[in-house]
């Protein structure tokens, strides 16, 4: 199984390389003031917008560092019922893949009080790769904000 | 299941070049280029699929002073120059001799007489080689010429393409069906099928 590594703060992380429709440079966003935590705004993938997901400030409160190797993780997020939304993640050092078995991958033991996007690890020589399961990337109300259906979204307020 | 040796020796040369790239790649963003990315990202797709597959290769290729185009499906072959074997009372100007070709003999043809194309003087002659083009098709005999400079496949967007200019009254130009906007030529596009039924009739 192939996975995409990347870097949130000094630790690597991998997602599923099938989640993955493109890996874009850190291209400007257009902030939406107000959005929630780790949001960091919208950007236009062909004419689209697609929520872009700040990994770093998300996870340690700093934005991702603006360096070459810092990209824009572009995946395909299920959404139950609509086929399926892109969501954008900034993250650092997304430059490598790696083939792993899924069942390298054991739980780390503390999933209690942890983020539920954080999954189980893998040793391998340089240390231990994390597992970020992305359909719980976005918590329920960040969902809901994000991908709200269009007719609930047109900004009319329902007596 | 993959033993613990298995797993480590895929990745320790990953892990060697993704460290040197990763030197180079910390290197700060340049002036503008998120901005720039943003604007290229934000742009209509270029070219759907679509119009990829309804874009058709063609060989560009020169024939003295004029760059040529031919539907790539109908070139078989390009190769070096070799020496024709010449045909006893075949004068005409348009087969010049036979050629073997991988041990199979095909007539080599002198396209420019067909097309009436200039001659380059030795003034122009460009800096490139002249090749041996082998073309043909399922139906028609496969026959060769020689060109003084072969490109290499180019693959025209409809966008690309210019109708011909209502004035051409050149004899070659009745099988050129459209002009191709490539690299400040304008290249003719033949029309193979009836490019090769003509020169079947002219060796027949």
């Amino acid at each position: 199984m192939l996975f995409l590594t990347f870097r949130i703060g000094k630790d690597r992380y991998v997602l599923d390389a099938r989640q993955v429709e493109e890996v874009l440079p850190l291209v400007a966003a257009k902030a939406l003031p107000g959005a929630p935590a780790g949001i960091a705004g919208l950007i236009s993938y062909h004419g689209q917008p697609v929520p872009l997901l700040d990994l770093a400030l998300l996870a340690t409160g700093q934005p991702v560092a603006e360096v070459m190797s810092s990209r824009i993780i572009l995946l395909r997020y299920p959404e139950a019922g609509e086929g399926a939304a892109l969501l954008a993640l900034a993250a650092e050092e997304v430059i490598a893949t790696v083939q792993r078995a899924p069942s390298d991958f054991v739980p780390t033991g503390v999933e209690a009080g942890m983020p539920a996007y954080l999954g189980p690890v893998a040793a391998d020589a340089d240390g231990l790769l994390q597992w970020v399961k992305a359909p719980a990337l976005l918590t329920d109300d960040i969902r809901a904000i994000l991908f709200r259906p269009a007719d609930t979204a047109s900004g009319e307020v329902r007596p | 299941m993959a033993a613990p040796d298995d797993d480590i020796k895929p990745d320790a040369p990953a892990a060697g070049t993704s460290a040197g790239a990763g030197g180079l790649l910390a290197r700060p963003l340049p002036e503008g280029y998120r901005a720039e990315w943003a604007r290229h990202i934000a742009a209509p797709r270029r070219e759907t699929e679509a119009a990829q597959a309804s874009a058709a290769k063609v060989l560009i290729f020169r024939l003295g002073r004029e760059w040529l185009a031919l539907p790539a499906g109908l070139v078989t072959e390009i190769t070096e120059p070799r020496r024709s074997h010449s045909l006893p009372h075949r004068r005409d100007r348009l087969v010049r001799g036979i050629v073997n070709v991988r041990g199979e003999l095909l007539v080599k043809v002198a396209l420019g007489e067909l097309l009436g194309t200039a001659e380059a003087s030795d003034g122009e002659r460009g800096t490139g080689f002249a090749r041996l083009v082998v073309i043909g098709d399922a139906e028609r005999r496969r026959v060769a010429f020689e060109a003084d400079e072969v490109h290499g496949l180019h693959r025209c967007m409809e966008a690309e393409l210019r109708p011909l200019p209502a004035t051409v009254e050149r004899a070659g130009s009745r099988f050129t069906d459209a002009l191709i906007d490539w690299q400040g030529h304008a290249v003719g596009r033949l029309d193979g099928p009836a490019l090769l039924d003509a020169l079947g009739r002219g060796l027949a």
